[in-house]
């Protein structure tokens, strides 16, 4: 017993030796993520350190998982280690005030980052997101340019998000507009390629009559693409992206999606750590900073030399 | 060592040696969050006082500034109340944002007012750092902010709360997922039972008043959730019993189940419209208790949620261990068939398993719903494997028959110990699924060799 107790020990030190770092910064900000299996918020954390390392702090990321207890966890580490500043991604636009107001109770200051907190009287500093409401607008601008003005038109919805409710929100508001384009459907597809595929097969059984589908992110945007192939119907309904992630971008070059959504997860995380930073200098800071989306049609993919030519 | 001892050390080893490596890990992360750490509150505000009558002595002018937070404030009040006792002058308080504070000081220095020496919490120094370097009225000004010190960060009170706090969760739903295991079954349901229990009372609660709601409410509006998970507990196991459903299907199937009807029942959204007073159960601290540290006696608010995780634990091995359904509990899951055989009505042992194991995954959703004011039905994403492998890690059989309720809450610290220290010492959120996947492996490798008798197998054989 005594050999085996001693081996699983060493096992567990040493595989966690040399993870911990100690370094001489001049702070420390504690970011909590929606997720790190979305590439957009991977390029948002890089975006971050690279900010962070330029005045001489350093950023703690983790990434709550879509689980809204596990991201007050995270919160709660962060107190515990007493960083300067803390920047979320909230799990629940909701459920995430209970943390936020605890970090408070310490004078940590908080900062949101692309998904804003609703809770009531919950004190965020500042507010860094994409204007999502405006990228709706621009998916619909879209939408209506490419369906020449006439067509029936799903939605790949995600409703638990605020980000994703903005942008479904300034789609129906912009699509209104073209009196000749209609809104048939809203589905959820859980902001995920597989589930949106799924979605969009049920999508077709119950309404085969449509022209256009609009998705709330690149993920489910790819994942109605693949079942438009499956189903041999890629040809007839056109897609709207969101988000310009790699894979989206590449759908666009592909001709798999006719837009997507220029979203700069890069701008975001730069401009969040900025304003915590400042902030806690003692400097003025807005309450909300909009990013402003852009459409990306086939024009810039094909100028846009990270891609790969079409396979 | 007395050779009649032996026999008692190795089975204390065999019980609990989890607990010798939670104690490792609890010393390991110690000694890897040895850090800077600052003094907070009244504490802060003793340090920067002695820091300011040793450099300026007899008489100054002091300007104190913090944040709004109730623990800033307490510094500087604190702080202004020991410089008068001093006989200082306190020229201002000022408690408010650091742009405010910074405006404020600078509001201060072009009235021309004189200023010895600016004392604040550590949130403050960098504001004052700054106004030092731009403003040339305050280059001889003392910036009195609380010294460092260094300690481990797992190893505050603060810290070592929270890691208890963090697993309550988990922690009351392996409860009944060990009684379950030990039935030799498993119940795959709990982490979707948490969402609905959670959506459940967040709709009860506001369909009985909102913000509203008595306290009475409340506690009733708990009690159906709980009491509904239980019911949900009793079909799967009536499926498992009574139609000779596998455990592993008939709650992969309930899983689905419970995770849509929370789905449906909050409409994809979460619940929010709660009562400030709902927070008591996972946010509110009221059981004050005494810790003698050297020198002191420090007094330590206990979180109501590890209160009642405790008392569940006591109960629950009270139950396993001394009374005749604990014992037919491990009957049924060493050997159905004898247990059946000596009287003992399996179908209704299994039963009772299972109902357990929903009635606790239904308190953890009330848990998580209190701690978090609001429902939704995202929550309890992967609690099943969390809570599955707390239950392994603590030493109990996924063959049934064998396992103690202790080792369960010591396998849950294992994982919140582990969780918690990875967050603490900056572990990759990639690395941590590593780790937590390895440590699971090593429990139940460490198991099968117990049962082995500490034997490897001579030859591994492969085919």
């Amino acid at each position: 017993m005594k050999r085996f107790s001693i081996l699983l020990a060493t096992l567990i030190l040493s595989s966690l030796l040399g993870c911990g770092e100690t370094h001489t910064s001049d702070g420390m900000i504690g970011v909590s993520l929606l997720t790190m299996t979305n590439p957009f918020f991977c390029d948002m954390a890089e975006a971050m350190k690279e900010e962070a390392a330029k005045h001489n702090f350093t950023v703690i990321i983790t990434a709550g998982e879509f689980d809204p207890a596990r991201q007050k966890d995270q919160v709660e580490d962060f107190i515990v280690k007493q960083v300067d500043a803390i920047v979320l991604c909230p799990c629940d636009s909701k459920s995430v005030g209970t943390a936020i107001a605890k970090a408070r109770q310490e004078g940590i200051p908080v900062f949101t980052a692309d998904i804003a907190c609703l809770a009531e009287g919950v004190d965020v500093v500042c507010h860094v997101a994409s204007d999502n409401l405006g990228g709706g607008h621009a998916a619909a601008k879209a939408m209506a340019e490419v369906l020449e003005g006439e067509g029936k038109v799903a939605i790949i919805d995600y409703p638990q998000i605020e980000s994703v409710i903005l942008r479904v929100e300034g789609f129906k508001a912009e699509i209104v507009n073209t009196p000749g384009i209609e809104v048939v459907a809203v589905t959820s597809g859980g902001a995920d390629k597989k589930k949106s595929a799924d979605a969009t097969e049920d999508l077709l059984q119950a309404h085969p009559e449509i022209d256009g589908i609009f998705a709330i992110n690149d993920p489910s945007a790819l994942g109605a693409a693949a079942t438009l192939e499956k189903n041999d119907r890629a040809d007839d309904i056109t897609i709207v992206g969101f988000d310009a992630m790699p894979e989206g971008r590449q759908g666009v070059k592909d001709g798999k999606l006719y837009a997507t959504i220029t979203q700069d997860p890069v701008k975001i995380g730069r401009t969040v750590i900025d304003r915590a930073i400042s902030y806690i200098g003692g400097e003025q800071v807005e309450k909300e900073e909009l990013i402003p989306c852009e459409i990306y049609r086939k024009a810039n993919a094909d100028k846009d030399t990270t891609l790969m030519d079409k396979q | 060592m007395p050779h009649w001892f032996r026999p008692h050390l190795s089975r204390l080893v065999n019980d609990y040696g989890m607990l010798a490596v939670l104690l490792l890990m609890c010393l390991y992360y110690s000694w890897a969050t040895w850090r800077v750490r600052y003094p907070v509150g009244r504490d802060a505000a003793r340090r920067v006082a002695e820091e300011i009558v040793d450099r300026q002595g007899e008489k100054a002018e002091v300007l104190v500034v913090a944040g709004t937070a109730k623990i800033e404030r307490q510094f500087s009040d604190t702080l202004a109340a020991l410089l008068g006792e001093r006989g200082f002058r306190v020229i201002d308080i000022i408690n408010d944002s650091p742009p405010k504070v910074a405006a404020a000081v600078r509001q201060l220095v072009e009235q021309g007012t004189h200023i010895d020496a600016v004392a604040g919490t550590k949130n403050c120094r960098r504001v004052l750092d700054r106004q030092k370097e731009t403003l040339s009225a305050l280059a001889d000004t003392q910036i009195a902010v609380p010294e460092s010190y260094q300690w481990p960060t797992f190893l505050t009170a603060r810290n070592l709360l929270n890691v208890a706090n963090q697993i309550v969760v988990i922690a009351v739903i392996a409860i009944g997922m060990t009684m379950v295991i030990i039935t030799a079954g498993i119940d795959l349901s709990v982490g979707s039972l948490v969402a609905l229990s959670a959506v459940v009372v967040a709709k009860l609660i506001v369909t009985s008043g909102a913000q509203q709601a008595t306290n009475l409410e409340l506690f009733w509006c708990s009690v159906a959730a709980v009491a509904m998970c239980a019911a949900v507990g009793a079909f799967s196991g009536l499926m498992i019993t009574a139609f000779r459903i596998p455990p592993f299907i008939a709650t992969l199937g309930m899983m689905q189940i419970a995770s849509g009807l929370a789905f449906i029942i909050a409409r994809g959204h979460s619940i929010y419209q709660l009562p400030n007073a709902f927070t008591w159960l996972g946010r509110g601290a009221d059981l004050v208790v005494p810790i003698p540290v050297p020198l002191e006696i420090v007094w330590i608010a206990v979180p109501n949620a590890v209160v009642l995780m405790i008392a569940l634990y006591v109960a629950a091995h009270f139950v396993m261990a001394k009374t005749s359904l604990g014992r037919y509990i491990y009957a049924v899951g060493g050997n159905r068939r004898a247990a059946q055989l000596s009287g003992i009505r399996t179908g209704r042992i299994l039963l009772i398993a299972y109902v357990v194991s929903g009635a606790v995954a239904g308190l953890g959703g009330v848990i998580v719903a209190s701690q978090l004011k609001a429902g939704a039905p995202t929550y309890g994403i992967m609690y099943e494997l969390y809570v599955i492998a707390a239950v392994v890690v603590g030493g109990t059989s996924l063959a049934g028959g064998e396992g103690k309720i202790f080792g369960t809450l010591i396998g849950a610290f294992i994982i919140a110990v582990i969780r918690n220290g990875m967050n603490l010492t900056d572990v990759q959120p990639y690395t941590q699924k590593v780790v937590l996947g390895a440590v699971i492996l090593g429990a139940v490798l460490l198991d099968m060799l117990k049962r082995q008798g500490w034997r490897l197998p001579t030859r591994l054989r492969l085919s």
